[in-house]
């Protein structure tokens, strides 16, 4: 039973960081990502009207509590947000660097045509 | 003579104390003098103003790598047909940048880099030296690339890898990422020797050792999403 937690969780974290990191930005991409942040919090609220269920879960997949299974989820869900997260800024970045750059050379050949 | 078919590009950042004197020693053997003003916090742009400099300014600050593809791009407005990139700090020597000019003249490469470890580097620091090395095995590997010396800014390019050069990484990356533009397009490159005169000023402005893993962390995260 222990096993099975172990394989699990490999198994989902490669895929999630996998998602985000060879997953186009499509339409679809973007879906699931949607789909899988309220499965999230409809997970969270039955966690919380049913305390047991977490527990009866981890049982299930081999997690000792319930507590635990929650933390690697939290944990799976934070990496693949920050990651995501980094990777949006960093093509944010390139965009804002290259209409700075536009503007920066449309200035300077105005510049130097008025210094002729 | 002044050399009227090279763009000397100079990337500029904070460096007000000394880059007007760095211009003006370029601008003696150069006629074409491309400076790209990176958003400094200090008077750069006016003291850049002061001479027969082009000048290209950043509204913002973005980084060496890109200030270097805005000046690149700017120099291809100009009537030239070689490009070399030197920093601002006056590491570089120009007899190092003109017998660049004069491999790329013969034709046989695309792209001329510097190296400080076939030359010399006088007053470098060990942990330079060694942060430097294991770069050096880490651009290699991710570029495939056999080269003694990575992170050097004095480089000469001629009009075609001028041209098609585009570099997005906007921090100090950009020096893994060029070399692994270089292997993708295939340019034909060659390593010279070159002397890196370190200064009190640019000792104390060079690249701190912890950044490496920035660098290491980007490069690597951007093979992944390619």
């Amino acid at each position: 039973m222990i096993i099975l937690i172990q394989i699990l969780v490999i198994f989902v974290a490669l895929a999630v960081i996998g998602s985000v990191l060879i997953g186009k930005q499509s339409h679809s991409a973007r879906a699931w990502k949607k789909i899988a942040l309220s499965l999230l919090a409809i997970a969270m609220v039955i966690a919380v009207l049913f305390p047991d269920t977490t527990n009866k879960i981890a049982n299930i997949v081999g997690v000792g509590r319930g507590a635990d299974l929650l933390l690697y989820i939290l944990t799976l869900a934070f990496i693949g947000y920050a990651l995501n997260n980094y990777l949006h800024q960093q093509h944010q970045r390139d965009e804002l660097n290259r209409l700075a750059r536009k503007i920066a050379i449309i200035e300077a050949i105005n510049r130097s045509k008025q210094k002729k | 003579m002044v050399i009227k078919d090279v763009a000397v590009i100079i990337p500029v950042y904070n460096e007000a104390k000394v880059v007007r004197g760095v211009i003006e020693r370029v601008l003696k053997e150069f006629k074409y003098v491309v400076c790209v003003n990176d958003g400094s916090k200090d008077s750069s742009s006016e003291e850049i103003g002061k001479t027969d400099a082009y000048l290209v300014e950043h509204p913002i600050n973005m980084g060496q790598g890109a200030a270097l593809q805005t000046g690149i791009e700017f120099a291809r407005t100009l009537p030239v047909e070689y490009f070399v990139t030197f920093d601002a700090d006056g590491q570089h020597r120009l007899q190092d940048a003109q017998a660049m000019v004069k491999e790329l003249r013969k034709g046989k490469w695309d792209i001329i880099l510097g190296s400080r470890f076939l030359g010399s580097a006088p007053g470098i620091k060990t942990s330079k030296v060694v942060i430097l090395k294991l770069a050096i095995r880490f651009s290699n590997i991710t570029s495939g690339l056999k080269l003694t010396d990575t992170h050097n800014g004095l480089r000469a390019l001629n009009r075609h890898v001028a041209e098609t050069m585009q570099i997005t990484l906007p921090d100090m990356a950009h020096a893994s990422e060029m070399l692994e533009i270089i292997a993708k397009n295939k340019y034909k490159y060659k390593e010279i020797p070159v002397t890196i005169e370190y200064t009190d000023y640019s000792k104390a402005k060079g690249q701190s050792v912890i950044n490496a893993i920035n660098i290491g962390f980007d490069t690597l995260l951007r093979k992944i999403t390619k």
